[in-house]
């Protein structure tokens, strides 16, 4: 009998390992958030601010736009942080979401190689851009993943009337923001990128900024799951997060990322943040 | 090449410089796949048992499903488990999606079968004889088993060695279940994968070194115990 003490021992020891892994409570906050904002590395800081000032646990879920609305959806996420107007739009007709409000912006530009074979640079818009890019049949590489980006490139080419896909030189990533990017930089190719993105990345890619769409900026918008179709969503979690993200606090956090590292602010606030200036 | 051997040296330096990110998701990783290894071992080692002592009918397409386990998917095992944790799922008021539990869940369903597969082999290579002659002696079968297993500790060994392998390695299912959360659910191997979603690619090699070395370490450790010769 004594022999099997250490089988015993072994199990109870398994049983304490598992119990001080253990997670779950009902503290925790599921936000699901896009790549854009982790790859730079605001998400991390975000999380951290908020954890310091209130008792949620929060538990980020990262995937593209298309990713995260679709597991909003299925009331997997307590609030969302994504950057895809159209679809955020529908989510909210559809029933699925409550209180949207704008958090923080930043630009779309079109990267390429140096060479430039398309003549992007030129171009009056990045309409007109895409149009030379396919002309040239210059490589472009999509992220292809109904992220918030991949939907704004592909809305391009839908207003061109160009079906990129299937094309030898439409290549789809599938990856998330910066991958996508070091993929284009290893391929000398074009691809839509966040300015926030891009400006982290930039020294660690050989692409260039060849042009910047400024008249259409790719705005981030905090939305609830809505509560009453979803049962175990932590409605007040996800006050709370829209609250402090939306508040002065939040903002200006927003507004000093990347001050320090950069010299500017990586995403614009959508409320002027006043001690730095930025924003609004 | 310069890329590599920077990684080194900020291997280097991390482990030296206490540097509190990389010891936390080392610990992590420790965690999490040592609970799973252990989870496994006990699992694995008694359907182990089970199959190579009691032979019940149907232990080949048993031992079949075992050994086909050891090529389980693990990204696939990461997303059965998380269809299962998620709070619309069957196990979702447990509300262990995101969290050490549930990886150590993913990691030792991943895990079990590459023990129970390896184990069953090792116990069935004894000499089926010796356990007979133990029984006859009087033991039990707690007692028997325990005998045996330590005649077949060199290829169980390997069998636990394997198993902790595989779960320390894995990282779609860890990333899945868990949310590859600073903090709490981010291991070595998860780090890794986000370093290079960063671009950060020294700081990715550098932790790939460190988690080589960890893996070095206590594999050896194991490797010298199922050397060591018995007393005579």
């Amino acid at each position: 009998m004594w022999r099997r003490l250490p089988a015993l021992g072994v199990f109870v020891a398994s049983l304490a390992l598992l119990a001080a892994s253990c997670g779950g409570d009902n503290n925790e906050l599921i936000l699901g958030a896009t790549t854009s904002v982790q790859d730079p590395g605001l998400l991390d800081e975000i999380v951290r601010a908020f954890e310091g000032v209130t008792d949620y646990h929060v538990k980020p879920s990262v995937g593209g736009s298309g990713e995260v609305l679709e597991k909003a959806r299925r009331g997997e996420l307590d609030v969302i942080m994504t950057h895809s107007p159209a679809d955020e739009d529908k989510f909210i007709a559809d029933g699925e979401g409550l209180d949207k409000r704008p958090v923080m912006q930043n630009f779309f530009l079109l990267a390429g190689p140096e060479t430039d074979p398309a003549g992007v640079r030129d171009a009056s818009s990045i309409s007109e851009a895409f149009e030379r890019i396919a002309g040239a049949q210059s490589i472009f590489i999509s992220r292809g993943d109904q992220s918030g980006t991949n939907l704004r490139e592909l809305s391009i080419w839908a207003d061109l009337g160009i079906t990129p896909q299937g094309q030898p030189w439409y290549q789809e990533s599938s990856t998330g923001q910066g991958q996508n990017l070091i993929v284009a930089s290893d391929k000398d190719a074009y691809t839509l990128v966040d300015s926030s993105t891009f400006t982290v990345f930039v020294k660690k890619v050989g692409l260039k900024a060849l042009l910047t769409d400024t008249g259409n900026p790719n705005i981030y918008s905090v939305i609830r799951v809505a509560s009453d179709k979803h049962k175990n969503v932590n409605a007040a979690g996800a006050i709370a997060f829209a609250e402090f993200i939306t508040s002065r606090a939040g903002q200006c956090l927003i507004a000093d990322f990347g001050m320090e590292e950069y010299g500017k602010s990586l995403f614009q606030p959508a409320a002027r943040c006043p001690t730095s200036n930025v924003g609004g | 090449m310069d890329l590599i051997w920077d990684g080194v040296t900020e291997a280097l330096r991390l482990i030296f410089s206490g540097d509190s990110y990389v010891y936390e998701v080392t610990f992590t990783s420790l965690l999490v796949s040592g609970s799973a290894t252990v989870i496994a071992l006990v699992i694995g080692l008694s359907i182990a048992s089970f199959l190579a002592f009691r032979a019940p009918p149907g232990r080949t397409l048993a031992l079949s499903a075992f050994n086909a386990g050891m090529a389980l998917p693990p990204v696939a095992v990461g997303l059965l488990v998380s269809i299962m944790l998620w709070r619309t799922g069957p196990l979702g008021e447990l509300h262990l999606l995101y969290s050490r539990t549930a990886i150590v869940i993913a990691q030792a369903v991943i895990a079990t079968p590459v023990v129970a597969a390896l184990s069953t082999a090792a116990l069935q290579g004894l000499n089926p004889n010796l356990r007979l002659q133990v029984l006859a002696l009087g033991a039990s079968r707690w007692q028997a088993a325990l005998l045996l297993f330590r005649e077949a500790r060199l290829s169980l060994l390997a069998a636990a060695m394997a198993g902790f392998g595989a779960a320390i390695s894995e990282v779609g299912a860890t990333i899945m279940v868990g949310g590859n959360i600073k903090g709490s659910t981010r291991t070595l191997t998860s780090a890794i994968v986000l370093e290079v979603q960063q671009g950060d690619f020294e700081t990715a090699i550098a932790l790939s070194f460190i988690l080589l070395a960890v893996i070095l370490s206590i594999i050896s450790l194991f490797t010298v115990l199922q050397q060591r010769r018995p007393p005579a």
